[in-house]
């Protein structure tokens, strides 16, 4: 490991122990949802993109739109299930 | 006191110090993570479109078509992280400003 990454945390003052957590608190969820793109972008990939020879390095219009569908229509199906899975638990 | 000693030598540094390079070590490494997930995503997808079967080297052909399997998933991400990121917020205006939970609802276990 680094070396100079080794430090003593106790002597943070206070004020910086509170802006090193918001950092932390900003960052675990830019990592979220990055990890979510990442997945996203796997799913999508698949469904526009693979099955046909790759021949350029752009999107092309249709795979732009199939793109942005592919990650909305997710989004429904999230809901959808949350919406259902309330439903199932006789909710309103 | 780290795990192999430091330096006797070691000046002390102020909290400013300490805080500065903590978060900086940290989106180092949270970017390196994001680098590494995209990397590996991308030669999964790509070696299995450009690279079906496996020859004694790598053709023009083949590696020009990495090439653009790349951009191309690249390109894509752009869009998906873009369209995620608007519907997140759309979506979580609806529920009350909250967007932690839809966040984490989009992470799996891996």
């Amino acid at each position: 490991m680094d070396p100079q990454t080794q430090v003593d945390i106790s002597s943070l003052s206070d004020a910086d122990k509170k802006e090193l957590n918001t950092v932390l608190t900003n960052e675990a969820q830019k990592s979220s949802i990055q990890q979510a793109v990442h997945q996203l972008n796997d799913v999508c990939f698949t469904k526009c993109i693979r099955g046909k020879p790759i021949t350029s390095g752009t999107l092309d219009r249709t795979e732009e739109a199939c793109a942005q569908n592919c990650v909305e229509r997710w989004f429904d199906t999230q809901m959808s299930i949350l919406k259902h899975l309330d439903v199932l638990r006789g909710g309103h | 006191m780290s795990l192999f000693g430091s330096a006797p030598s070691a000046p002390s540094k102020s909290s400013e110090d300490i805080k500065t390079a903590l978060v900086q070590q940290l989106q180092q490494e949270s970017a390196m993570n994001n680098a590494r997930a995209l990397i590996g995503k991308i030669n999964e997808h790509c070696y299995d479109a450009c690279i079906p079967a496996p020859g004694s080297s790598m053709s023009s052909k083949e590696s020009s078509c990495l090439s653009s399997c790349m951009e191309k998933y690249i390109a894509m991400w752009n869009v998906t992280s873009r369209t995620y990121i608007s519907r997140v917020s759309q979506e979580s205006k609806k529920m009350g400003g909250d967007a932690s939970a839809l966040v984490a609802m989009g992470t799996g276990s891996s």
